[in-house]
């Protein structure tokens, strides 16, 4: 059964929507800036992909979704522009919701006890704690959209927006829902920011992924939804399929907590696990949409996974790499950078790697910069990855309908 | 202002007050009206949020699924549930 994507919806630090997206990753620019959600005086690093303010119109939309976390209103939003888009009203009891992510409303926690201890402006309003669980956003679409198939939440660091993503290609194929609206959101949060800040795995600047002079990541925030079904319920119901997910796969280094495997070997299992599952080989791949953190660890194993999974093209295979301009979203980012890939493959081109500095040769990749790059015509498929703590890799096949 | 009246204003601002409710005045909360649902629309955290507020503002415990549900079905309902609390608690808050 070939499964299609008919709808895609995102929120991101270039704004509330597909469009500001496209715009944003087109022009090569960052949405690395610095944020306003809290204070962020005295880490190593003081930037974020926040997301902005919303438009007069959405700001509407906003205010009806009372008792909401940050990280459920961007779910909901980014859910309600990919049902659109699909040409679908709501959902359902076929329709189900797969949602990753990794810290929820764990922001308005921090600012009910900020509120408490008397370090926060406002009273500790209970509402600040309502949705503090990691289920809460994909609940809140289903509750939004009306979908009463199963709702699952998943929480495997960096790469749970793509697992969400294979978990629900999966139950479209068995037939345990004939829609699955599929992705992952995450705000920012202190947890997090000062997390990875005490890790010293951030870059006091915007991050630079596959740079020569990378020092680390920066955080993001955001969400990517999308609609899944089957090409053939997509063609019955005349809605416009803009691109197939082909295969999925995922593996564990079981090496490091935080640390990948040096070599890539689980990163390369993934990879080759989600091309066997397209019925797909190395050789079919047209474009690489890399996880790319912009630390050093990351973009050293996860080229050294290309080359061995590229072999002799891989100096020659045009990769881009998102995070240098939506930062990295955490539980969101694999299902932001699916929908990156389904718009670049819609316009044929692949994106360029936002960052000033020069790429580093010494990892034999053609990384995208500057400009987009038109791809051939012949070209269809995108391999895109993320590989997160704990040694979680996760790969996704996405090709255009030929 | 009666006393009455004197008290659903109170318990309005209490409403607004406690659940944030930005750009609402008293004035345009009926006394009437369902707070929840339809009318106001709130949910059932701001009903938990609303309990809270209560107990603290009058001194009082609200127990039981069913008085809760009539206390705060209306701003009305919520003054017939406070006026019904006894007369020393009243005078204190």
């Amino acid at each position: 059964m070939k499964v299609v994507i008919t709808g895609v919806g995102a929120v991101s630090g270039f704004g509330w929507g597909v469009e500001e997206l496209c715009r944003g990753l087109e022009s090569g620019a960052t949405s690395i800036r610095t944020p306003s959600v809290f204070d962020v005086e005295g880490q190593r690093t003081t930037l974020a992909a926040e997301v902005g303010p919303p438009d007069a119109d959405a700001q509407m939309e906003i205010d009806h979704l009372r008792n909401l976390s940050r990280a459920d209103i961007f779910a909901v939003i980014a859910a309600r522009e990919a049902l659109v888009r699909a040409g679908l009203e709501g959902g359902g009891p076929r329709t189900g919701v797969f949602c990753g992510g990794s810290t929820a409303g764990m922001a308005e926690c921090e600012d009910f006890v900020g509120r408490i201890v008397g370090v926060r402006p406002g009273k500790p309003m209970l509402k600040l704690l309502a949705s503090q669980q990691l289920n809460g956003p994909g609940d809140a679409v289903a509750r939004d959209i009306g979908a009463c198939g199963p709702v699952v939440g998943f929480s495997s660091a960096c790469a749970s927006g793509a697992m969400a993503l294979g978990a629900a290609l999966q139950a479209v194929r068995s037939g345990e829902v004939d829609v699955a609206l599929a992705g992952g959101a995450d705000s920012l949060c202190l947890l997090t920011y000062s997390g990875f800040n005490a890790l010293r795995s951030v870059d006091p600047g915007a991050c630079q992924p596959f740079r020569k002079d990378r020092q680390g990541l920066s955080l993001g925030e955001g969400a990517g939804m999308l609609v899944l079904e089957s090409l053939d319920q997509a063609v019955a119901r005349g809605a416009e399929p803009l691109a197939e997910l082909a295969g999925y796969g995922a593996s564990c280094d079981a090496h490091h907590m935080t640390a990948p495997h040096p070599e890539g070997d689980g990163a390369l299992a993934a990879m080759q696990a989600a091309l066997k599952d397209a019925g797909l080989e190395g050789i079919d791949i047209d474009a690489v949409n890399a996880h790319g953190t912009g630390t050093a660890h990351n973009d050293q194993s996860e080229s050294c996974a290309l080359r061995r999974l590229l072999g002799d093209r891989s100096p020659e295979v045009p990769l881009t790499a998102p995070k240098g301009a939506l930062g990295h979203v955490l539980g969101a980012a694999g299902a932001l950078e699916a929908v990156a890939s389904v718009v670049a493959l819609e316009r044929g081109a692949v994106f360029p790697t936002a960052g000033s500095a020069p790429a580093d040769s010494d990892l034999h990749i053609d990384l995208v910069l500057e400009n987009p790059r038109q791809l051939p015509p012949t070209s269809q498929t995108w391999i895109s990855t993320n590989f997160a703590f704990g040694g979680a890799n996760a790969a996704l096949v996405v090709r255009r309908l030929v | 202002m009666t006393q009455q009246e004197n008290l659903r204003e109170r318990l309005k601002r209490l409403i607004i007050e406690s659940l944030n409710l930005e750009g609402m005045t008293p004035e345009m909360i009926e006394d009437e009206a369902p707070l929840f649902g339809e009318g106001l629309g709130l949910d059932s955290v701001d009903a938990l949020e609303l309990v809270v507020a209560l107990e603290k503002e009058f001194s009082c415990r609200i127990e039981g699924e069913e008085t809760t549900r009539e206390a705060f079905a209306s701003v009305s309902a919520m003054a017939s549930f406070v006026d019904s609390l006894n007369g020393s608690t009243l005078s204190q808050a």
